[in-house]
């Protein structure tokens, strides 16, 4: 297999904000002049959605609405529901904020919902949440305060369903749907789990984290699981610990990036890997492998992972990289938020040439 | 912080003794109604001070009877100074120009560490020397652009009516100004040959941070803005003062644009001007041919560049005779448009370096002294030439000092710490602890004053010192504290104690800024700092009952003491209920302790003793010999097993009195009972010593264990034999 990374070409968009940036969503697009995103900026605590040209990636980012929060957001999720496209955030002080967002041009039209209540749901900061897209549109909510719930919005109410209530002896960090009706989460204490709602009362499987000659005792940041192969997840964590998990092999995750290696190789980055995402765009070289995940870290690297590979470094920043989005639609672009008050886009080339 | 509350609603700080200037008065609005009966001012984080102000307790029936919704005092934030860069720029641009300047500092800095080590001595030998002056330039150069880039973009089609920069370019800043001033003095060494036009170039850029309204600048903004609606230009004198001061400070581009604008080369006109136009035309080129001495000029601009001395003045004798041949023309006296024959023959005077028409040309003495080294004194060099011509034109044109005059006096008196003072004052603190690099770049003498140890300044030096006001300023935001490490760390003497504080300061709530903490930590090996600030991290989560987290924090810290004291408190606990719920805490506790315990198997332990406390409560309710059988069966097996801590072991010998005297025959053997014997033996030494943990019990506890076991060992060897 040819080494990709230098016949690669790629364009690389710096857009100073003014503001901390959190984290960063594409939206779907329906335009095709016009190409949006959603972020969270954390002070004064807002979410705003941006728009520019598709057709000159050099223009400057438009802001197109803003709504503020009551804080600091801390997961930002935006998909597609009825024809409509959503952006769902959490903040730090345990509230929930669905809004509306009109596909055109950006506009946030309305807060559909703002769930807050310390005691059916919960208190403290919520870390993370997913939203099941294909059937549900449940949306899954991992709190700090080590609850676990699931959030359904209906056409004229909320249902919210505790799943999980462990009196702060686990504080969860990131969550993320499998299939409809099962999620993974990672927490502070037990690692991953596995959840299915069809067996109530606990987690079927928890992977403690033995990797490789390492044990993984740091954090959980984030999980992705691909939606064609829903039995593994991939997570970032502490270390620039990446790896995967495989619910058929529960007992030894695959290690792409960080503790665990052999000792020959040196370690990518040694920091946090704050966000992983499956990369639709790199090409898969085994069927049988780990599919290709892009990592953003705390010493500022972006960059794609593949098993028994070399990483492939995309950008490497003078700052953390908090957060990135990969464009469901054009896979090739990539969103990603800087510590220092900026918002990069990235738009990776085809190959020059191909093989021979 | 003394305070005293007036009658109004602001705050008044008191008069400083010994102080010329009256204190400033800084209003705080905190909206409450007089009177303010108490004041509490604390440091909050950085140059954040928190200012609460309470109004007088409501008496009993006073707050009965008033319901309003007066409030009883309020807390007020308060941001003192805190310019990282002087006024005029945005809170975001200078975030920007902080988070953007550390990459190149930090770059220099890194160079100058291994040029260090590749150094045997401690000072920098020659051959290096010559390499870091043109490092200090790439440093200069890069914080430059980072300051803004002024240089315009010409526009395709250009109106001859437009002399000036277009407003809407970038205005430029004056700590850009001062920085390219130092870097001018200090840094360039290929510049020094051609300094004065240097400084023409540096005029050009920055003239109108000067003053406001007394700048050759101001003077041509206003012409600009007139010149589109003047019919004749030739006839208003605001045209040729204008073109005298573009002329005196070198602007020889917009002199020539002006001159074009004459009325004498408009091609429709009934009265004949060709010698009017001729004249004209000649002084455009005489200003065009003017002698520079200087390697190039940038496009767009005029005169002709002399690399050598010699050549400079061959060429310069013989530009003069030209122009000396022009003002004694006979055409003069056929020029019949008084205005431009007078004008035109100031400009030739200026040219010819008049010092009474250049001293009325300029505004500012800063402009005068240009002009000087322009046209009268091409050639001064040194700085005490320009210091004492600076000084004789400020005596000429007494005009207000701001920052950059008073920096550029600095500069030419040479004292590298009155330049800094000054720009400290004028420009805050970003610029001073970035500009120690280029003031030492050249000069051994300023490297070994500003970088000495000083015993008054707790052994650090004075670009430390400077170093530490910028790491302070950039502390004292949430969003630049980050950076502040890049500075500190490069501090010898006091950079690392303050980084430990500044570390050691920040918020522990939030898990992912303890982590970022924690990676500063790493890069900088501060091991025990990062240990420190996990403990911290874990009480905060322990105090906020988050268990979870606070065990995190304590294992990641390996904080053996903490973890013990959770897990004596356990067990402790365990036991003294049974219910379900607490069960489950227990559970939980213990397997996040997992091994920090202190024994193996403490989750096994926990079931069993479970299951034996369950079946004894069965027991004591009175249940069958079956029942107790199997408790025996229990408590043997708890009392054999290693992992049980000895701890419980008393507290399951009393259980075992139950037991012991059950009523129908004894339900231990005589090994069994022995075996208990052992235990207590052995519990009874163990008291001796100093690491036991006894428990509350009642006194004679021990006494009725080891009489029920003897009576129980009677029993069962005249059962057994």
């Amino acid at each position: 297999m040819a080494d990709s990374g230098d016949r690669r070409r790629f364009m690389y968009n710096l857009h100073e904000q003014s503001k901390p940036v959190g984290a960063v969503r594409w939206l779907p697009s329906v335009s095709p002049f016009l190409r949006l995103a959603a972020m969270s900026v954390l002070s004064p605590p807002a979410i705003e959605i941006h728009s520019f040209s598709s057709q000159n990636p050099n223009t400057n980012l438009n802001l197109v609405s803003s709504y503020p929060l009551p804080s600091p957001a801390t997961s930002l999720t935006s998909f597609k529901s009825h024809n409509s496209t959503l952006v769902a955030a959490s903040t730090s002080t345990g509230s929930l904020h669905f809004f509306s967002v009109n596909p055109y041009e950006g506009k946030i039209e309305s807060q559909i919902i703002s769930i807050s209540d310390k005691d059916s749901f919960h208190c403290g900061p919520i870390q993370s949440i997913d939203v099941e897209t294909s059937s549900t549109g449940e949306c899954a909510t991992a709190g700090e305060d080590g609850r676990v719930n699931l959030v359904l919005v209906g056409e004229d109410k909320v249902e919210n369903f505790r799943v999980c209530e462990s009196d702060g002896l686990v504080a969860y960090t990131a969550v993320k749907w499998g299939s409809p009706v099962e999620f993974a989460t990672g927490g502070v204490g037990p690692g991953l789990q596995w959840w299915d709602k069809r067996t109530p009362g606990g987690p079927v499987a928890q992977f403690k984290g033995v990797l490789g000659r390492g044990t993984v005792t740091g954090m959980i940041h984030s999980i992705d699981i691909h939606p064609s192969r829903k039995h593994t997840c991939v997570v970032g964590g502490s270390s620039g610990a990446v790896y995967a998990w495989d619910l058929r092999w529960q007992q030894q995750a695959i290690t792409l990036a960080g503790i665990g290696l052999e000792a020959k190789s040196q370690p990518f980055s040694e920091s946090e890997v704050w966000e992983v995402k499956y990369d639709a765009f790199t090409p898969q070289i085994s069927s049988t492998k780990v599919l290709p995940v892009m990592m953003c870290s705390e010493d500022g690297f972006l960059a794609v992972l593949q098993q028994d590979e070399p990483p492939l470094q995309l950008l490497e920043e003078p700052c953390a990289i908090n957060s990135f989005d990969i464009d469901p639609q054009n896979p090739s672009d990539v969103i990603v938020a800087l510590e220092w008050e900026s918002v990069g886009i990235l738009s990776r080339g085809r190959e020059e040439t191909e093989m021979a | 912080m003394p305070g005293i509350p007036s009658d109004s609603t602001s705050l008044i700080p008191f008069a400083l003794e010994g102080s010329s200037q009256p204190p400033p008065v800084y209003p705080l609005q905190h909206g409450l109604r007089a009177p303010i009966h108490r004041i509490h001012i604390s440091w909050s984080r950085g140059n954040l001070l928190n200012v609460t102000c309470l109004r007088p307790p409501p008496e009993q029936e006073d707050e009965m009877a008033r319901d309003d919704d007066e409030v009883g005092g309020k807390a007020v934030e308060v941001m003192l100074g805190g310019a990282i860069l002087e006024g005029n720029i945005g809170e975001h641009k200078r975030r920007r120009i902080a988070y953007e300047s550390v990459k190149s500092y930090a770059f220099l800095h890194d160079k100058k560490m291994s040029l260090a080590k590749m150094e045997t001595g401690d000072n920098l030998s020659a051959p290096a020397l010559t390499y870091w002056w043109q490092y200090t330039l790439e440093y200069s150069k890069s914080i430059r652009d980072i300051l803004g880039n002024a240089r315009l973009h010409r526009p395709l089609i250009e109106d001859p009516k437009n002399f000036l920069k277009p407003e809407e370019v970038e205005q430029p800043i004056g700590t850009k100004a001062a920085w390219e001033l130092m870097e001018i003095f200090y840094v360039d060494m290929q510049l020094l040959s051609w300094l004065p036009e240097r400084l023409v170039d540096w005029l050009e850029e920055y003239d109108s941070l000067l003053s406001k309204t007394e700048t050759v600048h101001s003077k041509l903004a206003n012409l600009q803005r007139k010149v589109t609606s003047m019919q004749v230009v030739e006839d208003e004198p605001g045209y040729w003062n204008g073109l005298a001061a573009a002329l005196a400070v070198g602007w020889l581009d917009v002199v020539a644009k002006l001159l074009r604008l004459h009325g004498s080369y408009d091609p429709d006109q009934f009265d004949k001007r060709e010698t009017e136009n001729g004249l004209v035309e000649a002084v455009v080129l005489l200003v065009s041919e003017m002698p520079r001495m200087r390697p190039n000029l940038s496009s767009g601009k005029l005169g002709i560049c002399y690399q050598t001395k010699h050549d400079y003045i061959k060429g310069l004798e013989k530009w003069r005779a030209k122009v000396s041949g022009l003002e004694s023309s006979p055409f003069w006296v056929h020029c019949n448009h008084r205005p431009t024959r007078d004008g035109l023959i100031n400009l030739l005077h200026i040219l010819l370096g008049d010092a009474k028409h250049i001293a009325d040309a300029t505004s500012h003495w800063l402009e005068l002294f240009i002009s000087h080294l322009l046209y009268i004194r091409p050639l001064t060099n040194g700085l005490e030439g320009m210091g004492n011509l600076a000084e004789k034109c400020m005596h000429l044109k007494p005009s207000a000092n701001n920052g950059l005059t008073s920096l550029l006096v600095g500069i030419l008196s040479e004292n590298p710490e009155i330049v800094l003072a000054d720009c400290l004052k004028a420009f805050g603190p970003w610029i001073v602890a970035h500009a120690v690099d280029l003031l030492t770049a050249n000069s051994e003498y300023t490297d070994g004053l500003l970088n000495e140890e000083r015993y008054q300044l707790g052994g650090a030096s004075i670009g430390e010192l400077y170093m530490l006001v910028y790491a302070q300023a950039l502390a004292s935001h949430p969003l630049t504290w980050q950076v502040a490490p890049a500075y500190l760390s490069t501090c010898l003497n006091q950079g690392r104690g303050l980084l430990e504080i500044l570390l050691l300061s920040q918020p522990v709530q939030n898990y992912r800024v303890i982590l970022k903490t924690l990676e500063i930590c790493h890069l900088y090996e501060l091991g025990n700092i990062s240990t420190h600030i996990m403990k911290m991290a874990g009480m905060y989560q322990w105090k906020h009952g988050h268990k979870g987290l606070g065990i995190y924090w304590f294992q990641q810290s390996r904080d053996k003491t903490r973890l013990g004291q959770i897990a004596h408190k356990l067990f402790d606990n365990i036991g003294k209920s049974l219910s379900d719920d607490s069960f489950k805490q227990w559970e939980g506790l213990m397997e996040l302790l997992g091994s920090d315990v202190g024994i193996a198997g403490g989750l096994e332990f926990l079931h069993k003793y479970r299951e034996f406390k369950r079946s004894l409560q069965q027991i004591v309710h009175g249940g069958t010999a079956e029942a107790a059988k199997k408790s025996t069966l229990l408590l043997v097996q708890l009392m054999r097993n290693p992992s049980t801590p000895q701890r419980f072991w008393l507290p399951l010998l009393l259980d075992s009195v139950k037991l012991l005297e059950w009523r129908s025959g004894p339900l231990l053997g005589v090994s069994e009972t022995n075996l208990l014997l052992g235990k207590l033996q052995e519990l009874s030494m163990a008291k001796l010593r100093p690491d036991y943990h006894g428990g509350e019990l009642k006194p004679n506890a021990l006494g009725d264990v080891r009489l029920a076991l003897a009576k129980n060992l009677g029993r069962a060897i005249l059962e057994e034999s």
